[in-house]
C-alpha cells in the first residue's frame, strides 16, 4: 500500500516544517492522477501514522487533480476522473493524460498568543 | 477547526517525497559516475521478473559486468536463484514494504564491489503500482507485463506504462493458450505512451531477449530510439 509509505514520509515532513509550538490543524496535499492514489485509503494512513505525535488530530486535505481527456476525432478537452472514457461524441479511444505531482501546499497551523498574522506570514515567505 | 483558535495557513511548495528523490539523486549521481547502467525493473508478481533476469544474466555472462539488488517482502529465494548467473546480488527484505526506496538502494550497493559493474539490475518488490512513484536513482525503468496476466493490465496501471522507458511483455510463448489480445494490450499502451518501445520476450524459449539485450547495450541516450512497435 504506497498510501502509507507516502502518508509517512508526509507527516516527517510536517513535523519538520512545521513552526515550533503551533499545533497543526490541516495539511493540504495536491496529488496528480497518475499517481493512483486512493483517498480515503490515504487519510486512514495518515491518521495511523499521525496517531501518537503532535499531529494527532490533524485533517489531510487532497486535491485530486483529474485526467484530461482529449478526443481525436472531434477535438473536444475534458477533465475525467478515470483514463479511458468514450468521447460524447462516439469516439471510443480519448488520449488520457494526467501529471504525477505529488505536492505539500499548505499547512494550517494556531497562532500563538504572541503570534501575529504578519509574522506567520513572513515564517511562511521565508519558506 | 475549532471556532475560536485562530490559524493560519502557510503555503509551501515542496514535493512529498522531497527526502527520497534527493537521495535517489544522490544514487544516481555515484552510478553514472562510475559508468555503471541502472535500470529499475517493476512488474506484477508472477510476471517473470526473476526467470527474466536469469535468462538475461545468462546471455550476459563474460561480455558484460551486471550487479544485481532484488527486493522482496520476504526470503531471498530470489536471490539464490540470481547468484547462479551472478556473483554480485544482494536481497534486500523489504519486510513490510511494497516498494524499494532509493535509501534501500543506497545501504545495499555497500554491499557491492561496484569498480567492475557496468550494469546494475535492480529488481523491485513485486507489485505494479507502488514502487513506480519512488525514484531509486535509476537510469531506466523497465516495466513487465505477461501475457499470462491478461490484456487490460497496461490500462489499468497507467502510471507504469507511463513511466516506463521499455516495457517487456513476457511469456509471450504462452500467447496461443492465453486469451490475450496483444492489439488491444498495445492500443492501451499506445494511448498512455506513444512512444515507449515494447518487446515481446520469453525467458522460458529465449525468444525475443536480443532485443532486449541490444536495448541495455545501446547507449542511454539512443535507447528510445528504435522502437520495432512505433
Amino acid at each position: 500500500m504506497h498510501e502509507f509509505s507516502i502518508a509517512d514520509a508526509l507527516a516527517a515532513q510536517i513535523l519538520r516544517r512545521a513552526p515550533a509550538g503551533r499545533r497543526v490543524r490541516e495539511v493540504e496535499i495536491r496529488v496528480g492522477a497518475l499517481r493512483g492514489l486512493e483517498p480515503e485509503a490515504m487519510k486512514m494512513c495518515w491518521d495511523a501514522v499521525t496517531h501518537d505525535t503532535a499531529l494527532a488530530g490533524s485533517v489531510l486535505v487532497m486535491d485530486m487533480r483529474p485526467w484530461s481527456l482529449a478526443c481525436p476525432a472531434c477535438g473536444r478537452v475534458w477533465e475525467s476522473p478515470v483514463p479511458f472514457a468514450e468521447c460524447s461524441c462516439g469516439e471510443a479511444s480519448p488520449r488520457p493524460t494526467a501529471g504525477d505531482e505529488l505536492d505539500l501546499v499548505s499547512m494550517t497551523v494556531d497562532e500563538d498568543d504572541d503570534t501575529v498574522g504578519a509574522e506567520a506570514g513572513a515564517e511562511a515567505e521565508a519558506r | 477547526m475549532s471556532d475560536r483558535v485562530k490559524t493560519t495557513k502557510i503555503p509551501i511548495v515542496e514535493r512529498v517525497l522531497e527526502a527520497n528523490d534527493q537521495l535517489a539523486e544522490t544514487v544516481r549521481a555515484d552510478l553514472e559516475g562510475r559508468g555503471i547502467f541502472a535500470v529499475d525493473i517493476i512488474g506484477a508478481p508472477g510476471s517473470g521478473k526473476t526467470a527474466l533476469l536469469e535468462a538475461t544474466l545468462r546471455a550476459l555472462k563474460g561480455r558484460r559486468h551486471p550487479a544485481v539488488l532484488v527486493g522482496d517482502l520476504a526470503t531471498r529465494r530470489d536471490a539464490d536463484r540470481l547468484a547462479h548467473w551472478c556473483d554480485q546480488v544482494v536481497q534486500i527484505s523489504t519486510g513490510q514494504g511494497c516498494h524499494l526506496e532509493a535509501g534501500q538502494v543506497r545501504d545495499a550497493l555497500k554491499e557491492i564491489d561496484l569498480s567492475e559493474v557496468d550494469l546494475l539490475f535492480i529488481e523491485n518488490v513485486g507489485n505494479l503500482i507502488c514502487p513506480v512513484g519512488f525514484d531509486l536513482g535509476q537510469a531506466a525503468k523497465v516495466g513487465v507485463f505477461a501475457v499470462t496476466d491478461g490484456d487490460d493490465k497496461a490500462a489499468k496501471h497507467p502510471y507504469l506504462v507511463q513511466a516506463a522507458d521499455v516495457l517487456l511483455l513476457n511469456k509471450i510463448d504462452l500467447l496461443p493458450y492465453v486469451p490475450f489480445d496483444r492489439s488491444i494490450f498495445e492500443a492501451d499502451v499506445r494511448l498512455l505512451n506513444a512512444t515507449v518501445p515494447i518487446l515481446d520476450v520469453s525467458s522460458t524459449t529465449g525468444a525475443g531477449l536480443d532485443a532486449w539485450l541490444d536495448w541495455l547495450d545501446r547507449s542511454p541516450a539512443d535507447k528510445g530510439a528504435s522502437n520495432p512497435s512505433a
